[in-house]
């Protein structure tokens, strides 16, 4: 039917027809509220880009945390409950995303926010973080802190080992589980080898090496271990966890970091030390924040 | 005297802090550890009424919190000085620094909070209490590692007159020679001072303040001179030194800052700041500064305006209970109720007992121990005191999200059992993992040992079963048949296993001793040793695990209970957690029969409790593959439904 006709919707539309008029209502009241959200949320992200800090007690996260607040690291002891700080990256560092934009500019400014959100490493108190992991909105990416000097003996280094993998298995979970073909969001990880001030820690290369071989480790005896008692005494997942969960490529051979790529997770090992020698030195772990922002 | 004074976020950040005499990180972080985290030292204080104390290697330690602020106060000193008002100290503190700095903390994203103007105020409080108490005899008992604070002390009530005289000398010389009075005479410098030394003298004279910059001044003159004791004496220094600047944010930035800010400061301020400008920083720029610059003195100002601050705080908390004692006014009543609804409502003791009740019938009912079940509801009731309820939460779902995360923290082990690596470990040092089990009478000790056995089979061990029992008669006979059984079993499965027995009437010690030998001799990785059931409360067999450990000299020593036990779960799990002498315990518990007791899982929470020992095993069924690890997130779920 042509346009002209009278039961054409074109002239409904310029009719007083009710529910024009409705329609018309509605986007007049609704329009500037949806206008007015979205640019909100454009100028001000309400939700900074965040950064998860991970690892066991006493590796420094949170002096990592209140040296990236202030320029110089406070005092800390063994935390018992979650912080969140607001970070700004270091004039000497410039995020990807910001290339092309010069100092001065808000935008700038603005993309070199972060927030900064340390989790307390004890054993008993690692629900906070697997919280962080199980709904990782806005996480940009995980650091997950080691005491390089910690790793070098056995029992320092199967606590970061299983603590580690226990976070890839649920980096792994969360891809593998996802429902859209796409695949979530990347999250990479880095593994932020602290402490290299003291004599006692290990280099960067070694704490990566001895960490995957920490790691297959305990792939290999988590496997071999006996299945835990959810299933048996809650009874609401039945038959669904009884796939035991791998880590990494199947297949007996060791397990690499590489690996985690498959599943949208790339891990980085970089060495640094928050306190001590001559100066804080975390230059590499705020390039690899950088490149992430 | 107080060795250090630390206001701390609970996410570990150090606010502010006063050390007089270092005291290694580890102390508090201890503190931390076994009191707020693991609870495995439930604090108790010395007399009624007073704080609870915490003891960690030489230290005592005394700590106070404000929950909704989440900070934690705590005094650290040696346990051989009996102070007495450190309770009052951290009372006051508390309300100063929440007074003051209240606001700065609720904000978010953020963990800096600026009180450098605090030290004032807590030299102050420091200098008020310990004037009116009498602890000055109790101060010759402390050794002399922090020695320096009291030298000054003693000497600062005896000779005023003396070291006014001597002042000047002070103020010129202090840098080059020690002149020999009183004070600087003494073995230790009285570097350390100034936060006793005019305690008794600061408020007999109208100018005490000046006194106390000047002592501040002298004993950081000192604290500047030239090293020459040595290493130890260097370290000290430095430590002082940075107490006295009050400088929370470590080593670092303060030290550039102080040739700027010497100039504004009148006469009498030059002439301090110029021979010790460093040590005053901090506080001539802030308060004391700006005041004298007025020309009036400042302690009357700080003392009026601290008591007002510490009265206007104890007055909020006071209000804060009347308001929820007295719900005579409808109007609060039901303001009360809307806000219990809504959220938003700060949390008093009052609001919090009857859903505290319901949740302790409801703990009960899962067969969760008495003992066990007060425990959880004071931590969780000392959690949530204070506390303000999130938006559109009402009190009972707070209240269960905290007993959710208590019960989470109470049975999440501080590190995982793997017993396959453990059994590696050992073995690569050349000897077999030995496992013990012990438990009493008919609670599935040899049942679950199979299960354990036929576990480590599957692994491909080579598995040698110890029977200690040489006391019930069958008991030898039964574990024969488990083994026949996990032999068939174990043709398929791979791996090895027999039995080491010696009949009846022998001891068991010994035989665990033996079997231990037998097994290294005859290439076995793993010995499971089964042993005579007790009970608890019969002290001569109980006796006899002491030597039985230290035969036998287990690698790990699991106890099985029953998950249909009740209130007895807390009283067997102490006994023979306590059985083996000093210095060895349980290493895990072993809870069988969990099918048969559908939700009530309780008493896993009761033997947790009573030990900080964590569960490391379940049982689910009566096949030699039904045994679990702990999952205990669906327990909690259990637990909560
Ligand atoms: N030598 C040295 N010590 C460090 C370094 N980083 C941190 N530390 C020290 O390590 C200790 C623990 O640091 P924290 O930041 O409190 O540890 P954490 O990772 O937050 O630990 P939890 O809160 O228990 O999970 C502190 O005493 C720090 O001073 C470093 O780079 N070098
Ligand atoms: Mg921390």
């Amino acid at each position: 039917m042509p346009w002209y006709d009278t039961d054409s919707w074109l002239t409904a539309a310029f009719a007083p027809h009710p529910a024009t008029m409705a329609f018309t209502l509605l986007l007049v009241i609704a329009l500037p509220i949806l206008l007015h959200t979205f640019i909100y949320r454009k100028q001000t992200p309400t939700s900074l880009p965040g950064f998860v800090l991970l690892g066991p007690s006493g590796a420094g996260k949170t002096a990592f945390v209140t040296l990236a607040e202030r320029s110089a690291v406070a005092q800390t002891h063994t935390s018992t409950s979650p912080l969140a700080i607001d970070a700004i990256l270091p004039d000497t560092i410039v995020p990807t995303s910001a290339h092309y934009r010069s100092p001065g500019d808000p935008a700038y400014e603005r993309a070199r926010r972060l927030l900064l959100q340390d989790t307390p490493g004890h054993g008993k108190l690692r629900h906070f973080a697997a919280a962080q992991l199980a709904n990782p909105i806005n996480v940009r990416g995980i650091i997950f802190v080691v005491d390089a000097a910690a790793v070098a003996d056995e029992a320092g280094l199967n606590e970061a080992a299983e603590y580690l993998h226990d976070v890839l298995l649920a980096l792994q979970k969360r891809y593998t589980g996802a429902k859209t073909s796409k695949g979530p969001k990347e999250i990479p990880v880095l593994i932020a080898a602290n402490k290299l001030d003291l004599f006692t820690a290990l280099p960067p290369h070694l704490v990566k090496i001895s960490l995957e071989r920490a790691i297959s480790e305990v792939r290999k005896s988590k496997a071999k271990g006996l299945k835990d008692s959810g299933v048996a005494m809650g009874g609401e997942d039945d038959g669904l966890d009884e796939e035991r969960e791998w880590l990494g490529e199947g297949g007996d051979g060791p397990f690499e970091f590489r690996q985690m790529e498959e599943v949208g997770t790339t891990v980085t090992v970089k060495g640094g030390n928050v306190i001590g020698g001559d100066a804080a030195d975390v230059q590499s772990w705020w390039e690899w924040i950088a490149e992430h922002l | 005297m107080l060795d250090t004074f630390e206001i701390l976020t609970t996410s570990g950040v150090v606010l502010w802090s006063r050390t007089y005499v270092p005291v290694g990180a580890n102390i508090i972080n201890s503190l931390i550890r076994d009191v707020f985290i693991e609870e495995r030292i439930i604090p108790h204080s010395e007399e009624a009424g007073a704080k609870p104390t915490y003891r960690k290697e030489a230290y005592t330690l005394k700590w106070t919190a404000a929950k909704d602020l989440g900070l934690i106060f705590v005094a650290v000193y040696q346990s051989l000085v009996h102070l007495t008002w450190i309770d009052k100290l951290l009372d006051n503190v508390r309300a100063l620094f929440t007074g003051l700095y209240g606001e700065q903390l609720k904000k978010e994203h953020t963990s800096v909070v600026d009180c450098s103007k605090f030290t004032p105020y807590f030299e102050r409080q420091i200098q008020e209490l310990e004037g009116t108490s009498d602890s000055a005899p109790s101060v010759k008992l402390t050794p002399p590692s922090s020695s320096n604070g009291e030298s000054a002390e003693e000497s600062a009530p005896a000779l005023p007159a003396l070291q006014k005289a001597q002042r000047p000398l002070y103020d010129t010389s202090a840098d080059s020679t020690p002149v020999p009075t009183p004070d600087t005479s003494r073995p230790n410098t009285p570097g350390q001072g100034q936060g006793p030394t005019h305690l008794l003298t600061g408020k007999s004279r109208p100018g005490g303040g000046k006194l106390s910059r000047r002592d501040r001044k002298k004993a950081s003159a000192v604290t500047s001179a030239p090293a020459s004791s040595g290493d130890e004496a260097s370290v000290k220094r430095k430590a002082k030194g940075s107490a006295k600047k009050n400088r929370i944010w470590g080593e670092y930035g303060a030290e550039e800052e102080d040739s700027s800010t010497i100039l504004d400061y009148s006469q009498t301020d030059i002439q301090d700041g110029t021979s010790q400008p460093e040590a005053l920083e901090e506080i001539k720029q802030e308060t004391w500064g700006r005041k004298t610059g007025k020309g009036q003195f400042v302690l009357k100002d700080l003392d009026e305006e601290m008591d007002q601050i510490i009265a206007a705080e104890n007055a909020k908390k006071e209000s804060a209970t009347a308001s929820g004692g007295i719900v005579g006014s409808s109007l609060g009543a039901l303001g009360g109720l809307f806000r219990n609804v809504v959220g938003g409502k700060t949390l008093t003791k009052e609001d919090l007992v009857k859903p505290l009740k319901g949740m302790e019938e409801h703990l009960l009912k899962k067969n969760v121990a008495q003992e066990a079940v007060v425990r959880l509801c004071e931590s969780v009731e000392r959690d949530l005191i204070g506390l303000k309820t999130g938006n559109f939460t009402t009190i009972e779902s707070t209240l269960r999200t905290s007993m959710e995360k208590a019960l989470t923290k109470i049975l999440t082990p501080t590190s995982s059992l793997d017993l396959l690596r453990e059994i590696q470990t050992v073995n690569a040092s050349g000897r077999p993992y030995v496992l013990s089990i012990v438990g009493v009478n008919g609670v599935g000790k040899s049942t679950n040992l199979s299960k354990i056995a036929f576990f480590l089979l599957q692994n491909h061990h080579r598995v040698l079963i110890a029977a200690a029992d040489t006391f019930r008669s069958g008991a030898v006979e039964q574990l024969g048949v488990h083994v026949r059984n996990l032999k068939e079993l174990s043709k398929r499965e791979g791996g090895e296993v027999d039995l080491f027995q010696k009949g009846y009437g022998k001891d068991a010690a010994n035989i665990a001793q033996d079997a231990v030998v037998y097994a290294s001799k005859n290439d076995f990785n793993v010995v499971l040793i089964d042993t005579a059931g007790r009970r608890h409360n019969d002290a001569r067999l109980m006796s006899s695990l002491e030597k039985f450990g230290k035969l036998a000299n287990p690698d790990k020593i699991l106890m099985v209970g029953e998950a249909l036990v009740g209130s007895d779960s807390v009283a067997q799990a102490r006994n023979f957690n306590n059985s083996f002498g000093p210095g060895r315990g349980l290493d895990g518990f072993v809870i069988s029969k969990c099918d048969t007791v559908g939700d009530m899982v309780g008493t896993l929470v009761s033997m947790v409790h009573a030990t900080g020992i964590p569960v490391v095993f379940l049982g689910v069924g009566q096949h030699y593959a039904d045994l679990r690890g702990l999952n205990v997130g669906s327990v909690c779920r259990l637990l909560m439904s």
